[in-house]
């Protein structure tokens, strides 16, 4: 071999185990990066697993422990999975399949495809409320809220629901329903019979009224001075009569629920009362500056005012008679007070005076029904009443208005 | 530049001009490896170029025909190492038009710095393509080498025209048209 030819194979020998050095650095260092990465990996991979079981336990604990019945379902509806309460709830024991959206009532059918699209469209439901059919053919009420299970590139891979029976409370809210409106046509059928009733009952006084005045008119002069007396004492009671069948009528309504709202100015409502209302020359009637402006019906605001001073006004048997009208605004009420230097009441009969028909005293225009009312409507608003008094020194009606 | 073009070029001398040949390039040429190549280590392209240019001025062989060549040589490397890659075509026209968009999608599973030419397709019939080749390396004639071979794999022929869009070669237009 000529010495040159032996050079080159030299150099080549060379540059082959330099090139062989590399690779076996380069190589050196890619194992030990994978080994590194694998470590990290491995590591990872734990971390995950112990992730997974711990939601995974956690998962089967909310399964198991809901008190709510718990269904996976595919789209077609077949239920996948479900806990114990689902079971008991579709009365399913055996290992066949159940759809769901077979056990829709068929009533509900239409109703519930709307549900189910709406699952598909959007992703979910919620407050589906319907009857059902469940195994043993009985029919429940359930609500469902239902939401789609997704796999991790987003494919739908079926859905879940939660399930609550709401037969008992269906059943109750039915029952309420008809409660009320039955207690409507009772309330509306007496108010017509006290309507009638009270119509029925003036049209023989007025006749009584007008044969008395015809009698008494014809034989003028040929009744004595008694007689033409008890005649007269006659009408009057006959008015008596006609004011009292007058207001059971105004009671019967008062208890009605309030119709509309409207802003109240006390000031000028009373102030109009003092106007309107027969206060005799001696008595005089003091209402506090600056009263409030309420919200409530104007009608019965005023009944409530009305009665009470009327009232204050028939029981002063001072020869100065004096009415306060005061207000106190509390945080959730105002407060108002009406007193007198009437006769007073007694204490016993505190909680009487407020029913119907309890007059203490037999006047003439006291027909026992006036307060009946004001308590009436200030139950209506929320309120109380109460009084405070002293026998031949006067009264004290407290009241209250929710703001 | 990945050393197995390196190593498979340095080879390639030596089969056709000998060791001897393969000795006086690389002793002619300026190399911070010293010429010691492994496939698997990574190269400064100018040693390329500089082996390139002195194998050209022993043999007088143009550079552009040297890459011709030494691309019909690395095609068979090709098919012997990564034969899964390309039996996964049957049609030439289709491999070429999926270099981008699946072999060097593979090729940088394997060595994820290489630095990869880009061959974008204008437009593709049945049997025409039109592609255009973007590098700074402007080693278009090694990519011409390697299509020549692609056809010969797919027992088919072609005539392939070049026309340079920009005058040092870093971007050339491929007019492949399948006979």
């Amino acid at each position: 071999m000529e010495n040159n030819e032996l050079e080159v194979l030299k150099k080549a020998l060379e540059r082959e185990k330099s090139a062989r050095k590399q690779a076996e650095l380069i190589l050196e260092q890619k194992s030990r990066n994978l080994l590194l990465i694998s470590r990290e990996l491995k590591l990872a991979n734990q971390e995950l697993t112990k992730l997974l079981n711990e939601k995974s336990t956690q998962l089967s604990g909310v399964f198991k422990n809901i008190n709510d019945a718990y269904v996976v379902f595919n789209l077609s509806g077949d239920i996948l999975e479900m806990n114990n309460n689902a079971k008991e709830l579709f009365n399913h024991y055996s290992d066949s399949t159940l759809n769901i959206k077979k056990l829709v009532h068929k009533k509900d059918l239409e109703y519930s495809n709307q549900f189910f699209k709406q699952l598909e469209e959007t992703g979910s439901f919620t407050n589906f409320t319907s009857r059902i059919v469940t195994s043993t053919k009985s029919t429940k009420w359930v609500q469902i809220n239902a939401s789609l299970i997704y796999s991790h590139s987003k494919k739908i891979l079926g859905a879940q629901g939660i399930v609550r029976d709401i037969s008992k409370i269906k059943k109750l809210e039915l029952q309420k329903e008809n409660i009320l409106k039955e207690l409507e046509n009772s309330n509306n059928q007496l108010q017509e019979y006290a309507h009638i009733v009270s119509h029925d009952l003036k049209s023989p006084l007025r006749s009584l009224h007008a044969l008395c005045s015809w009698i008494k008119e014809d034989n003028i002069d040929s009744f004595n001075e008694t007689t033409l007396q008890n005649f007269n004492l006659i009408e009057n009671t006959l008015e008596n009569m006609e004011n009292l069948i007058s207001n059971v009528l105004e009671y019967s309504s008062a208890g009605y629920k309030i119709d509309e709202y409207e802003q109240v100015d006390l000031n000028k409502l009373l102030l109009n009362l003092k106007r309107t209302l027969f206060i005799p020359e001696h008595i005089k009637v003091n209402i506090q500056e600056n009263l409030p402006t309420i919200k409530a019906e104007k009608t019965k605001i005023q009944q409530i005012f009305q009665n009470l001073i009327s009232n204050s006004i028939k029981f002063i048997d001072k020869e100065n008679g004096l009415i306060e009208i005061c207000c106190n605004e509390k945080k959730y009420h105002y407060e108002f007070s009406i007193s007198d230097n009437g006769i007073g009441v007694d204490k016993q009969y505190h909680n009487k005076i407020f029913n119907i028909f309890q007059s203490l005293n037999r006047n003439d225009d006291s027909t026992g029904v006036g307060l009946s009312i004001v308590k009436k409507i200030v139950n209506l608003y929320e309120g109380e009443i109460w009084l405070d008094s002293k026998l031949g020194k006067g009264t004290t009606f407290y009241f209250t208005i929710k703001k | 530049m990945k050393g197995i073009v390196f190593t498979e070029f340095l080879e390639l001398v030596e089969t056709k001009f000998g060791l001897e040949m393969v000795d006086k390039i690389l002793s002619q040429s300026t190399l911070e490896s010293n010429g010691a190549y492994t496939a698997i280590g990574t190269y400064n392209f100018s040693e390329m170029l500089q082996l390139l240019q002195n194998l050209n001025k022993n043999t007088g062989i143009s550079i552009d025909q040297l890459l011709l060549v030494y691309a019909e040589h690395f095609f068979s490397v090709l098919t012997s190492n990564y034969s899964s890659l390309i039996s996964a075509y049957d049609d030439p026209i289709e491999m070429l038009a999926s270099i981008e968009g699946h072999i060097h999608v593979e090729v940088r599973k394997i060595y994820p710095d290489a630095e990869l030419p880009t061959f974008t397709v204008v437009e593709k019939t049945k049997n025409s393509l039109i592609m255009i080749y973007k590098s700074s390396r402007a080693m278009y004639y090694f990519g011409l080498g390697l299509m020549n071979k692609t056809f010969e794999h797919f027992n088919s022929e072609a005539t392939i025209l070049l026309e340079k869009i920009k005058d040092d070669g870093t971007e050339v237009k491929f007019i492949i048209t399948k006979i």
